[in-house]
């Protein structure tokens, strides 16, 4: 291989370059918007409508300490910290129970519910969007984050269980069977068979709960109206969609609703590209 | 001494073991999802306007005169025009540049192919809402976009578009790509590579081994990505409801939001509502099943 490598002909050389050109202009495609976003978060708004393109001449701050206060981000940041974390925990603990039952407990209900599930994945939230909003409404929830989270939950579920019934399949029946034979009770080979082995998997679900959960935009938008129940996401569309001249602070704004996901993002990058590739098993 | 005594018993715990496994997550599940899904359709078909749900004002079935409203609106036509418009980017421009860039990294045709794509993927994970705004304010008139321009074009002249949808198109094109070019790089990797050098040392070419390899052994993935863009195209709401909110004069409106504004913007419609998102399900479902059937008459072994 090596021999050819260093042989390659003229034509060869030149596809390489145009190779790395495109790539670099995709690259560059990708991240100019969001580098431009950040350098702009740092000039004043003086300075950015005579200077749009190029660096700050004076690198403030000002725009992030008057965003942070008067967008409220600090209580924004903690809701959605709240709605994620709760709804990634509860739905990985019920939809790993459920799929553990499906995959090793026969019964002749599991082709029903495990398929109903299934169909979940194929329905959209523009279809359960206003029936959600009349029950939500109906049950005394509107305005409450137990009327976020439920929800939330429901539609993180299918996911959830497709993904843990395919790999719990995957765990030898020997296994269950044997400790069954020595007494465990089928919690008990749950919690100490099934939890620990399913872990890469679960690891899976939670990050693509995670990414959709904190993203979520619309149905919280109307599930909720006051202002102590806002996430991230809803309280930057409403501060920084806002505010239509006072461009410095809308993008520190901005800034900030970002952050978050890109450091989440930076920090487990593998698993969900990996996430990203198991998701797209559906269909 | 093993705990359980008779076939009996051991089926009777079996059952409560699998029933308090499942329950919990299935009544969730069921209350948020599947039934109101089937209310959605429901609802669509009575005239139903606000109010108590249950023991209010009487509320009748009308049929399908909804949907005959829905099918007289010109803005329904030209929120599907739309939807189509998007669904087409996707399915002929995020697929074929997903593909692209999935090939060049992993064939390894460049060095620091990590970092190239951890950045191309970089845009999908941020929040469609802090995306929307960015590229409103980008494309503004006082934004970066005229400016730009003018670097390459000295006379050019911010004017309103005749395009409206055109920065919606790109900014879509421009946030999903990378989401396409991660299912592909991680369906690549299952390819035996033993079979592709095999190939080239027999003397393929890297367009022979494209054509006769790798293509034939991804189309059960083009065919997934494809349903997976259908489907995502039909559904985008949050990235144009940012951006464009459906203006100007509704030009840049899509089903979703045509749908939204039925049921939460001035005088709720129900009905006429849960009538766009059940026709919104439907074509949907016969676009995807079109996809499989095109899979299966245009052969694809998956």
């Amino acid at each position: 291989m090596r021999d050819i490598k260093d042989t390659k002909s003229i034509g060869a050389r030149i596809n390489t370059v145009l190779t790395y050109v495109v790539m670099i202009f995709f690259t560059v495609m990708a991240i100019y918007p969001l580098l431009w976003l950040v350098m702009n978060s740092f000039k004043t708004t003086t300075e950015f409508q005579m200077n749009k393109l190029g660096f700050p001449k004076e690198w403030v701050l000002v725009n992030y300490q008057d965003a942070w206060v008067r967008g409220k981000f600090p209580r924004l940041i903690l809701n959605s910290f709240i709605y994620t974390g709760v709804t990634t925990v509860a739905t990985l603990v019920f939809s790993f129970m459920a799929a553990f039952a499906f995959a090793k407990i026969p019964n002749r209900s599991t082709k029903y519910l495990h398929g109903s599930f299934v169909i979940g994945l194929l329905l959209t939230l523009q279809s359960i969007m206003v029936p959600l909003f009349l029950i939500i409404n109906w049950v005394g929830l509107y305005n409450t984050s137990l009327g976020v989270l439920i929800p939330y939950i429901g539609i993180a579920m299918p996911m959830g269980i497709y993904l843990g019934t395919e790999f719990i399949k995957s765990i030898p029946d020997a296994l269950v069977e044997s400790a069954r034979i020595d007494g465990a009770t089928y919690w008990k080979i749950f919690i100490s068979i099934i939890v620990p082995m399913a872990a890469p998997v679960a690891v899976t679900v939670a990050i693509m709960t995670v990414t959709g959960t904190w993203n979520e935009f619309m149905l919280i938008n109307i599930l909720t109206s006051s202002d102590a129940l806002k996430s991230l996401p809803v309280g930057v569309q409403k501060f920084a969609g806002a505010l239509s001249s006072d461009f410095g602070k809308q993008f520190a704004a901005l800034v900030i609703g970002l952050v978050p996901m890109l450091v989440f993002y930076l920090s487990f990058r593998k698993e969900i590209t990996k996430g990203v590739a198991a998701g797209a098993v559906k269909g | 001494m093993p705990k359980v005594h008779t076939l009996a018993d051991a089926k009777r715990e079996q059952r409560r073991a699998y029933w308090t496994l499942v329950l919990p997550g299935f009544l969730i599940y069921i209350s948020v999802m599947a039934f109101p899904t089937v209310f959605s359709v429901i609802l669509s078909l009575t005239d139903y306007n606000g109010g108590r749900l249950f023991g209010g004002k009487p509320v009748s079935f009308v049929g399908f005169k909804w949907y005959g409203r829905l099918f007289v609106d010109e803005y329904f036509y030209l929120a599907l025009k739309n939807n189509l418009w998007i669904v087409l980017v996707s399915v002929f421009g995020q697929i074929p540049l997903g593909f692209f860039l999935a090939y060049v990294l992993h064939r390894g045709l460049v060095r620091y192919g990590d970092f190239f794509q951890t950045m191309i993927y970089l845009p999908t994970v941020i929040s469609t809402v802090v995306i929307g705004i960015l590229w409103k304010s980008f494309f503004a008139p006082y934004g970066a976009f005229p400016e730009l321009m003018r670097l390459f074009n000295p006379s050019y002249e911010y004017g309103i578009s005749s395009h409206p949808l055109f920065p919606v198109l790109f900014v879509i094109l421009w946030m999903y790509t990378g989401m396409y070019m991660i299912i592909f790089i991680a369906n690549l990797q299952k390819i035996d590579g033993s079979v592709i050098e095999a190939a080239k040392i027999d003397g393929a070419s890297e367009g022979q081994t494209l054509r006769y390899i790798i293509l034939p052994a991804l189309s059960g993935v083009l065919v997934v990505s494809a349903i997976l863009a259908i489907s995502g195209s039909l559904k985008s709401f949050d990235l144009i409801y940012v951006m464009t909110g459906g203006g100007p004069a509704n030009r840049t409106t899509v089903l979703s939001i045509y749908m939204f504004d039925k049921a939460f913007k001035g005088a709720p419609n129900y009905p006429l509502a849960n009538a766009i998102s059940t026709v919104m399900v439907l074509i949907s479902f016969s676009l995807i099943g079109l996809t499989k059937w095109v899979e299966h008459k245009f052969g694809g072994k998956e």
